[in-house]
């Protein structure tokens, strides 16, 4: 479960201060699917980067089953991430220099997994997005749909409990989103995985369990855009 | 868009990367530096030598000179009364240490007031205003000195000052100071003791002789007189002597030079890599740029003006750096020439209009020379989109093999030169930039083979971290590329000079060994060779000879004597000892054989003479001028000499005094009787000698004085050898601050995948660590390629030496350190950013 409790980001900027959320308060269940919309520049990222441990609030607290992330070390949020968060961004941030396969085990990896154990849940999850057979292509060879591929099979090669998509389709078209998201859902909702998804589109908003707006620096339920049908809740795994 | 908008754009950009702007401004700024403090440091020296010659040969058009003891001075009184040769004045010339000023040597110059003014401004007639003439002539002690030399030693008139004049220590007093014409300068005179030529010929022991007459002749006298000289005198044209002199320091100074162009170079790697970054960085800009109808030449243009301007900054703190190390550098130049060539004084390096000229226009040109292939990449930018970086990487790795090809090219050109031109040095050095530059454009395709063999190790050692470090020193070639090669050249040229010193070295130490064979050396105090012109008493030999432990004392003489190939060094010594066969490069048959001939009057000749003179150790001889008129020699064989770049002959005593009328010695070899203590025999011998002021030194000491100056004559050298290092090591800096920052993202989403400051650093320093061994391990090669080009064909080409190339491993191993402490070194910066650089930031970055 997450708890967003208060929470408060300002930046100095030069004669001013600009505070970006304004006393965010939520609570996410295990196994929710979320969707997070906003204007440009309200405040969506800022708020994953708080959950992720990525950034800390300025004011206020975030909770990961009962524990506040704001109160841990670095070390200890960048383990808590490598552990309990997958991560999935606009760009796909996938690194050049790793192949498709690399890049996928990565998170493994650097958590100093076993290798054998760690290929075999990375060649399966690659299965699972169909892209078994570009193991050893450099991403630059990809197409942007099958890089956010790699990319959600990165985020999940770890079995965290709950993922983190920053506009996960904002640079691809409308089919080929489409596509990344139904896969998405498809694998976070049969692992009953937390899925806190931000995104600009009504469409995809509307497959989650549950939208909340960024407005003016707080976190509100939104409502589901009309002529939309919301998508029935999984049961909890 | 307005031009004015666009280089606002531009110098906005520069000041928004302050850091990397100020490495770019570093880069150029050591690079000139470098090339203006040595170009201040020969230039004052030669100024310095320009001066004294103009001090001390004046106006005269040609001189009368004879063998190491001079000529008679009855000569000038038969020239003058019966020849009417009336534009004539005597010259005695010598050199005197004074003993309280740390024995500084002294220039002795004793004139004829009366007849010198059509010669020299400083001490004719014309001069009566401020040279007492009473003085000058009524006190055989009286010196003049400038006004600035008085003011730096504290001499008032009055002051006397004690001079070790051979074996003999003598006082001269200040009689008062020449202040300098107009025009002029004091610096001429620096360092010289003005005096009457009678009293100089007391003070030096030359009484009835003279250094040499100088002369104000027409062509026609100049003919009429030559065919009436005596035996033993030569009619000179006035300057010759000083002029090859001059010319012997050339070669040194132009490898200087060329040493001092090598910090520029690596500067000019730094130049193009911060450059291209800056261009990488902004081609999205650089893009819109075109899209709002900016074309391709007014983009190469803008990139042109801002390296411009940076590089102007560059050079003019290069300058003002450059005129700092001057002043260190003219110390070290001016130390190696008194070491190695003629006694000169220098004292400042004073910025010169024709060196800022020079400074400016290397900084700019180095600048934008680098930043061509960047300006060349800005105008190539699509108008629409910017393209990735990825597609540039691409492009960067097509190009390797044409790279490497030209390198290959540029390599065979340079060796085919470097066979081709025999002799000349400005061509040997230009062929080896050729080679180095050849050299430097294969490295970027020998990085790629080496990180790939490197990928599976570094993969198995460090897991997807290792994987990435070495790929993404390949997939960043366009820039690690470069630091690797600047850094690879940098080492290269560190492990090459170092080999040829530590060999050069090496071979001198072995030498010395050949050379000094007597136990206990005695000596004048002063700089060794021939130009000092010591002139001791044959009688020491018996002096010598009744000190209690000594068994045989071989006197030498050590002149200066005009040959066909020059001025050049004469050593006479005692034929008893016949010299070492390790001694010879060339011989025509055994020691014993050899020494026979020259028992019967041949010579040998020292290495760089036969190589200057192209001289054939079968069936060479020499043209001396004695005393006796000119005389053809045989050479019996050609000797390893390290002391005379001027080149040197050896001859017995006996020969010599058959030639010339010169019975002085320059120094004495003591051999001891079986089971003397060294130090003891020395001891009794300073006594012996004592209140002459002649130096008693052993064999050991002689040795390690000798290889201590060895060391000095290089101390410049290494110098510069660490200067270009530093410039790589700024160059290494640069470019993985640029690549860091172009990785912010990815670093970011590192981080934000679970990877510890812990891994990254390590990432950081795995990439930084490669890029250091990489240029390590390619500077190997490189630098014996460049180690026994300048041991087997610069140095050869430039002084004449052959030397023995050695190589240790321990070389190889300081250049691994030194590749890998600058890269570790340089990651540094990079390292302190990763650690307060913000994720959330860094995966904002587009």
């Amino acid at each position: 479960m997450i708890e967003l409790l208060d929470l408060y980001k300002e930046y100095a900027e030069p004669g001013r201060i600009r505070a970006v959320l304004r006393g965010v308060s939520a609570r996410i269940d295990d196994g929710e699917f979320v969707a997070i919309r906003g204007r440009s520049g309200s405040g969506k990222t800022t708020l994953l980067n708080l959950i992720a441990g990525i950034d800390l609030p300025t004011r206020g607290e975030v909770r990961l089953d009962g524990v506040a992330v704001s109160r841990m070390t670095a070390h200890q949020r960048t383990l808590m991430r490598r552990s309990q968060v997958g991560f999935i961004f606009q760009f796909f941030n996938l690194i050049p220099t790793l192949t498709v396969i690399e890049n996928v085990l990565l998170p493994a990896d650097l958590a100093g997994d076993s290798r054998p154990d760690a290929l075999v849940r990375a060649v399966q999850l690659l299965g699972r997005v169909g892209l078994e057979d570009r193991q050893r292509e450099f991403p630059d060879r990809l197409s942007g749909g099958e890089q956010q591929r790699v990319a959600i099979a990165r985020a999940l090669v770890q079995g965290p409990t709950l993922i983190l998509a920053d506009e996960p389709t904002g640079n691809l078209d409308e089919e080929t989103g489409d596509r990344v998201i139904d896969l998405l859902e498809e694998l976070a909702r049969q692992a009953g995985k937390t899925l806190i998804l931000v995104t600009h589109s009504h469409r995809i908003a509307a497959r989650a369990d549950r939208v909340l707006a960024m407005e003016h620096g707080l976190l509100v339920p939104a409502p589901r855009p009309r002529g939309l049908k919301a998508q029935a809740r999984p049961a909890q795994p | 868009m307005t031009s004015i908008s666009l280089l606002r754009s531009s110098f906005r950009s520069l000041l928004r990367r302050p850091w990397q702007t100020g490495l770019m401004v570093m880069g150029i700024a050591l690079g000139v530096a470098v090339v203006v403090a040595i170009d201040l440091a020969n230039a004052s020296a030669g100024r310095a030598f320009e001066l004294s010659s103009q001090a001390l040969v004046g106006r005269a058009t040609h001189q009368l000179v004879g063998g190491p003891a001079g000529i008679p001075d009855s000569l000038y009184t038969a020239l003058r009364v019966e020849q009417g040769v009336r534009s004539s004045a005597p010259v005695v010339e010598g050199m005197v240490l004074a003993v309280g000023l740390e024995r500084q040597p002294l220039r002795v110059l004793g004139v004829d007031p009366l007849v010198d003014a059509p010669f020299r401004d400083h001490f004719g007639l014309a001069g009566v205003d401020f040279v007492d003439l009473a003085r000058f002539y009524t006190d055989r002690q009286a010196v003049f000195v400038s006004p600035d030399m008085a003011d730096r030693y504290g001499w008032r008139v009055g002051t006397t000052v004690e001079v070790q004049v051979g074996a003999h220590l003598e006082t001269v007093r200040i009689a008062g100071t020449i202040p300098p014409r107009e025009g002029g300068s004091s610096a001429a005179l620096d360092n010289v003791l003005v005096m009457d030529v009678a009293a100089a010929q007391e003070l030096l022991g030359q009484v009835g002789r003279l250094t040499r007459i100088d002369l104000i002749l027409g062509p026609d006298e100049a003919d009429v007189l030559r065919g009436r000289l005596p035996e033993g005198v030569r009619l000179v044209p006035a300057g010759e002597q000083t002029q090859t002199l001059g010319q012997l320091t050339e070669a040194f100074q132009l490898n200087l030079t060329a040493l001092s162009l090598l910090a520029l170079v690596v500067g000019m790697f730094l130049i193009y890599n911060t450059v291209m970054f800056s261009v990488v960085q902004r081609r999205p800009v650089l893009g819109t740029m075109r899209a709002l109808g900016l074309t391709g030449g007014q983009l190469f243009g803008l990139v042109l003006a801002e390296t411009a301007v940076v590089a102007a900054i560059g050079a003019a703190a290069g300058l003002g750096l450059g005129w700092l190390l001057g002043r260190g550098a003219v110390t070290l130049v001016s130390q190696t020439i008194n070491d190695l060539y003629y006694v000169l004084a220098v004292r400042e390096a004073p910025l010169r209009m024709a060196t800022a000229v020079k400074g400016i226009a290397l900084g700019l040109g180095a600048g934008l020379a680098g930043a061509l292939l960047p300006a060349l990449e800005a105008a190539s930018v699509p108008p629409v989109t910017a393209m990735a970086r990825s597609s540039l990487e691409a492009r960067a790795r097509r190009w390797i093999p044409w790279v490497a090809g030209t390198g290959v090219a540029l390599l065979g050109l340079g060796s085919l030169l470097l066979v081709w031109a025999r002799s000349s040095i400005l061509t040997s050095l230009l062929a080896l930039a050729g080679v180095v530059v050849g050299l430097a454009l294969m490295v970027p395709a020998a990085t790629v083979v080496l990180m790939r063999m490197a990928g599976p190790v570094m993969r198995r050692a460090a897991g997807a971290l290792g994987t990435m470090a070495a790929r993404s020193v390949v997939r960043s070639l366009s820039r690690t590329g470069i630091a690797i090669a600047a850094l690879t050249v940098s080492v290269s040229a560190t492990i090459g000079v170092s080999a040829m010193i530590t060999s050069f070295r090496s071979t001198v130490a072995n030498w010395l060994d050949l050379v000094l064979r007597a136990d206990v050396y005695v000596s004048a105090p002063g700089p060794s060779g021939a130009q000092w012109g010591t002139n001791l008493p044959p009688d020491l030999v018996a002096r010598l000879e009744s000190v209690e432990g000594v068994a045989v004392v071989e006197p030498y003489r050590t002149v200066l004597v005009s040959s066909e190939f020059g001025e050049i060094q004469l050593t006479a010594v005692d034929g008893r000892r016949q010299r070492d066969a390790g001694l010879y490069r060339f011989a025509r048959g055994t020691p014993e054989q050899i020494w026979a001939q020259v028992l019967d009057g041949a010579v040998i000749a020292s290495e760089p003479l036969a190589y200057r003179a192209g001289l054939a150790p079968a069936s060479a001889s020499i043209r001396l001028e004695t005393d006796r008129g000119p005389r053809t020699f045989p050479i019996a064989a050609v000797y390893y000499d390290y002391t005379a770049e001027r080149g040197a002959l050896i001859m017995t005593l006996e020969t010599y005094h058959r030639y010339w009328d010169d019975v002085s010695l320059t120094s004495f070899g003591i051999f001891a009787t079986p089971g003397q203590g060294l130090d003891d025999l020395a001891a009794r011998m300073r006594r012996e000698l004592g209140g002459t002021g002649l130096e008693v030194q052993v064999n050991r000491a002689l040795r390690l004085e000798a290889l201590r100056i060895f060391d000095r004559t290089f101390a410049i050298t290494n110098a510069l050898r660490l200067l270009a290092v530093v410039v790589a090591f700024i160059g290494m800096v640069s470019a993985l601050m640029a690549l860091q920052l172009e990785r912010s993202r990815e670093l970011a989403t590192l981080q934000a995948l679970g990877c510890t400051p812990g891994q990254l650093s390590r990432l950081t320093l795995m990439e930084t660590g490669l890029m250091g061994t990489v240029s390590a391990v390619l500077s190997w090669p490189i630098g014996l390629a460049l180690a026994a080009i300048l041991v087997y064909v610069i140095n050869l080409r430039s002084f004449g030496w052959s030397i023995r190339l050695q190589i240790e491993p321990g070389l190889f191993l300081q250049a691994l350190a030194i590749g890998l402490a600058a890269a570790l070194l340089a990651a540094i910066y990079p390292l302190h950013r990763l650690t307060r650089a913000e994720v959330a930031a860094g995966l904002r970055q587009e």
